[in-house]
């Protein structure tokens, strides 16, 4: 057998070789940098970045976003499952038609009752799935036809397409009927995914790889690529290495400190927007009694004063270079409601030391410590040990409020301990990065009154009945312009309220190999035009000659999700 | 003998289920739990948390788990593996024979280099080779062994790349090579963290040997073999290194903890994918069960290891056996 597959690897390498125009155009194999194992193949559940790229290409939903990341109504998303759809007169119903041609890797017909099957799943609470809590508004899926699905919803909202398209990969009923969505984690279907997508699960070898092979009779026709292997190592400098030397073509996530290596190495580096923002939240309760401000934070012009006295630019010029820019507020650029001019707390450390002063800390003695009252003005930032980024970060930052006269300390957890004392908020200040969705509103999850009591992700304990209405007034906005508008007006309050120091917001430092032709990428998901990307005949190299059907008919073979060899 | 046995093997299982009880403890000790990460995102809600909490008991009392825990374990089941989405014992299953293949390339590696070393320093005992033998024996036998992993890595996959940086074989490639090609493939991934076990376990084997055959040599029996005439070569051979090996039969039921725990460290550097490697990042994931399912399985290793060196030890010493 093993004699057959390397003869079949000499055949392909023969073709390629004389290949004609169909042989020039499409094939190769793309191997990417993965820092985890994806965890489960069910979309509803999925938590990892490598899970995402990996359903994503195995999934298909009824229609994509668009590359401008519009969310009001159905501008710019472009047909997937669904080839068309119609708004009911009220604007409280969507009818989707399903694709004929659409069909599941097994070879069944993609049904309207897939979908309804997704939907009312994903609703479960026995299934716990995150994206549950983000598609409330829809009440229910009904089938008049087998292809068509009509989604329902409770009210009319500008995002409401968004909201029931782009939570919801669609599954196959057929595959998951027979299981009880509490045990679908444990399930062998979890670890072999069917989908509609235009790349065929293959195999996963847990904690080494993840392969998928071009489905070349895919509704939507055959990816250029025909082979994707997600090579997974959670050591980043293991990954980095095995970049550099060439054993893996992408690496998404490149530190700053890499780029002069991946240069000389002669491989490509990318600048991708990213919707991804850095900031140090300060703990606006008392770490000790939740009930109480914290002694320190719970003066706003305290967290003011050390805004003030940060100087962010510079921090971001000496932590990042070029690669980030100065975050704006709990936002990023790319969002199309994201104004640059946000007006911000400029860095004025004269300023900062006359408000400081006025609030009764001031410098006594040799000591170049504020005091009040006997009490330092002290406090210390917990950052996850293994991160350098975000240490040298708070080193920065300890440095700029030392001229200050306060005093920090950088206190470098794992991130397991970072969590913990972020969800009891047992902390002073810590810096946190959020990766966001296309939608602006998951701000709330991060900075509102809701989470906040729901001890969810508002760490810092920020409530602003001002800044909440602005960001549900902006969600709830049909208009382009006024959603900008009341946007505005949240990161505003939000900025002159000061829960935090918004600090970075990175780029994405995309390295890849110099032989692969890239499509443009998308600021949420770098791989959501992978499958036109291409590698030109005379550019392939060993692995791009590997025939993609030997390695989907290796796959009936193979037990997923357990060591093959 | 067989009451000796009974008794160190009931000894045996005293030990492991004490491991086993502190380190279930001491995870649960450690701040997060296997859903932190999932608390890591905004879009996560509370009511989501909570739920997966219910549903793997996490919610439940201290004490409640651990029962919980110990009856599955009486069952001989080793509990759900949360990172993995496994149940513990497939993926120990997968990860075990990756790092028994590297001790046992390791463990005799070790042990014929560092007895050659040994016997290299005795023929030529007091001469340079023997001094520098002994230095660079001491380098390796205090280094620490994620630094010369790192080095290895360093050297050898990035300023001299001649071997692959990390796993058991190349993702990418290995299913479609020869049958040849395939054994080249996996001893290629092989050679760096066997080498770096090797290096470091040969060292104090050597250190060890050495000792133990110089305190052969002034033997009456050893001068009677020279007044025979015998060849140092010969004497070398034939009766110090034999008499001398009895004491490496108790180094190596010590080497198998070491080597075990320094191979945890070394097969998370090279990312070979064992029972260390699991282990290891399950405790960042605080995947408890399969941290303490792991810890269950390398304490076996170890006190297995040590009663079958003392049984070894008993068969080869004639004077042990009466006891």
């Amino acid at each position: 057998m093993a004699a057959v597959r390397y003869t079949s690897v000499l055949c392909a390498l023969l073709v390629c070789g004389c290949g004609g125009e169909s042989g020039r155009s499409a094939g190769g194999t793309v191997a990417i940098a993965a820092g985890s194992d994806p965890g489960t193949f069910i979309p509803a559940l999925a938590q990892t970045t490598t899970a995402a790229e990996i359903l994503d290409m195995v999934y298909d939903r009824l229609a994509d976003i668009g590359d401008s990341l519009n969310i009001v109504g159905d501008h710019g998303f472009t047909p997937r499952l669904a080839d068309r759809w119609t708004w009911s007169r009220d604007s409280l119903s969507i009818a989707f038609h399903l694709n004929p041609n659409a069909k599941w890797h097994d070879g069944q017909p993609v049904r309207s009752s897939d979908v309804r099957f997704t939907i009312a799943t994903t609703k479960d609470s026995s299934l716990a799935a995150p994206t549950a809590s983000v598609i409330t508004n829809i009440d229910s899926v009904s089938t008049p036809d087998s292809a068509t699905a009509v989604f329902w919803f409770h009210a009319r909202s500008p995002q409401q397409f968004y909201d029931a398209v782009f939570q919801n990969p669609i599954i196959p009923e057929h595959v998951w009927k027979d299981v009880a969505p509490a045990s679908w984690r444990a399930s062998e279907q979890a670890k072999n995914p069917i989908g509609s997508g235009r790349y065929r699960f293959v195999r996963w070898i847990p904690s080494v790889a993840v392969e998928l092979a071009a489905d070349t009779a895919n509704y939507r026709g055959a990816p250029r690529i025909r082979r994707l292997i997600w090579s997974i190592a959670p050591d980043f400098n293991t990954l980095l290495t095995r970049f550099l030397g060439g054993e893996i073509d992408v690496f998404e996530n490149l530190r700053p400190e890499n780029v002069a290596a991946v240069q000389k190495q002669h491989l490509g580096v990318k600048l991708n927007p990213y919707l991804s923002y850095s900031f140090m939240t300060f703990n606006l309760r008392n770490p000790a009694n939740h009930d109480r401000p914290h002694p320190l934070f719970g003066n706003r012009d305290l967290r003011r004063a050390l805004t003030m006295a940060v100087d962010r630019p510079a921090i971001v010029r000496a932590a990042f270079d070029t690669l980030a820019l100065p975050a704006l507020g709990p936002t990023v650029r790319a969002y199309p409601s994201t104004d640059p001019k946000i007006p911000q707390i400029p860095y004025d450390l004269a300023a900062a030391r006359k408000l400081l002063d006025s609030l009764g800390w001031r410098v006594s003695g040799r000591d170049s410590i504020r005091v009040r009252n006997d009490r330092p003005l002290r406090f210390s930032i917990s950052v996850p040990a293994t991160s350098a980024l975000r240490i040298k970060l708070a080193v920065l930052i300890q440095e700029q409020l030392r001229q200050a006269g306060v005093q920090v300390d950088v206190e470098q957890l794992t991130l397991p301990a970072i969590i913990d004392k972020a969800g009891k908020h047992t902390f002073d200040a810590i810096i946190g990065q959020w990766n966001t969705q296309p939608s602006p509103g998951g701000v709330r999850g991060s900075w509102g009154i809701a989470s906040s009591r729901a001890n969810g992700n508002n760490w810092g304990s920020y409530e602003s009945p001002t800044f909440d209405a602005y960001v549900d007034s902006a969600v709830n906005s049909f208009d382009a312009g006024r959603q900008r508008q009341y946007f505005t007006k949240a990161y505003e309050t939000i900025n002159n309220d000061a829960p935090a120091i918004w600090l970075a917001e990175p780029r994405q430092i995309f390295g890849y190999h110099s032989r692969l032709q890239l499509a443009p990428m998308r600021a949420d998901a770098w791989w959501a035009h992978l499958p036109d990307w291409s590698i030109p005949a005379d550019k392939r190299i060993g692995r791009d000659s590997i025939p993609p059907t030997a390695a989907a008919t290796t796959a009936p073979a193979e037990s997923a999700g357990k060591k093959t060899r | 003998m067989l009451r000796y046995f009974a008794r160190r093997l009931g000894q045996a299982a005293i030990i492991v289920a004490i491991v086993a009880a502190i380190t279930f403890l001491l995870i649960h000790l450690a701040p997060g739990d296997p859903f932190s990460a999932i608390l890591d995102n905004p879009n996560v809600s509370e009511k989501v948390r909570l739920t997966l909490r219910a549903q793997y008991g996490l919610d439940r009392p201290f004490a409640e788990q651990f029962f919980r825990y110990v009856n599955a374990l009486a069952h001989g089941e080793l509990g759900w593996s949360f990172s993995h989405d496994q149940p513990v014992s497939e993926v120990l299953a997968t990860a075990l024979p990756n790092t028994l293949l590297l001790m046992s390339v390791a463990l005799v590696g070790s042990f014929v280099l560092g007895i050659f070393v040994a016997l290299v320093q005795v023929a030529r005992r007091g001469t340079f080779t023997d001094q520098a033998l002994s230095g660079i024996t001491l380098f390796f036998f205090s280094m620490p062994d994620f630094w010369l992993g790192l080095l290895a890595l360093l050297a050898f996959t990035y300023w001299l790349p001649i071997f692959p940086v990390g796993g058991t074989v190349d993702p990418v490639m290995h299913e479609f090579l020869g049958f040849g090609a395939r054994i080249m493939d996996r001893l290629r991934h092989l050679a760096l963290p066997s080498l770096t076990l090797i290096l470091l376990a040969s060292a104090s084997v050597a250190r060890f040997q050495r000792a133990a055959l110089l305190d052969v040599l002034p033997a009456d029996y050893i001068r009677t073999a020279r007044l025979k005439g015998l060849t140092e070569r010969q004497i070398l051979r034939r009766h110090v290194l034999r008499n001398a090996l009895l004491p490496i039969i108790t180094l190596i039921g010590l080497s198998f903890p070491a080597l075990l725990t320094g191979a945890f460290f070394i097969e998370k550097i090279f990312a070979w994918q064992g029972m260390g490697y699991a282990v290891v990042n399950a405790i960042g994931s605080r995947d408890y069960q399969l941290v303490v399912g792991g810890v269950i399985i390398g304490s076996i290793m170890v006190t297995v290891g040590s009663l079958l060196a003392d049984l070894l030890y008993a068969w080869a010493d004639p004077r042990l056996r009466g006891h």
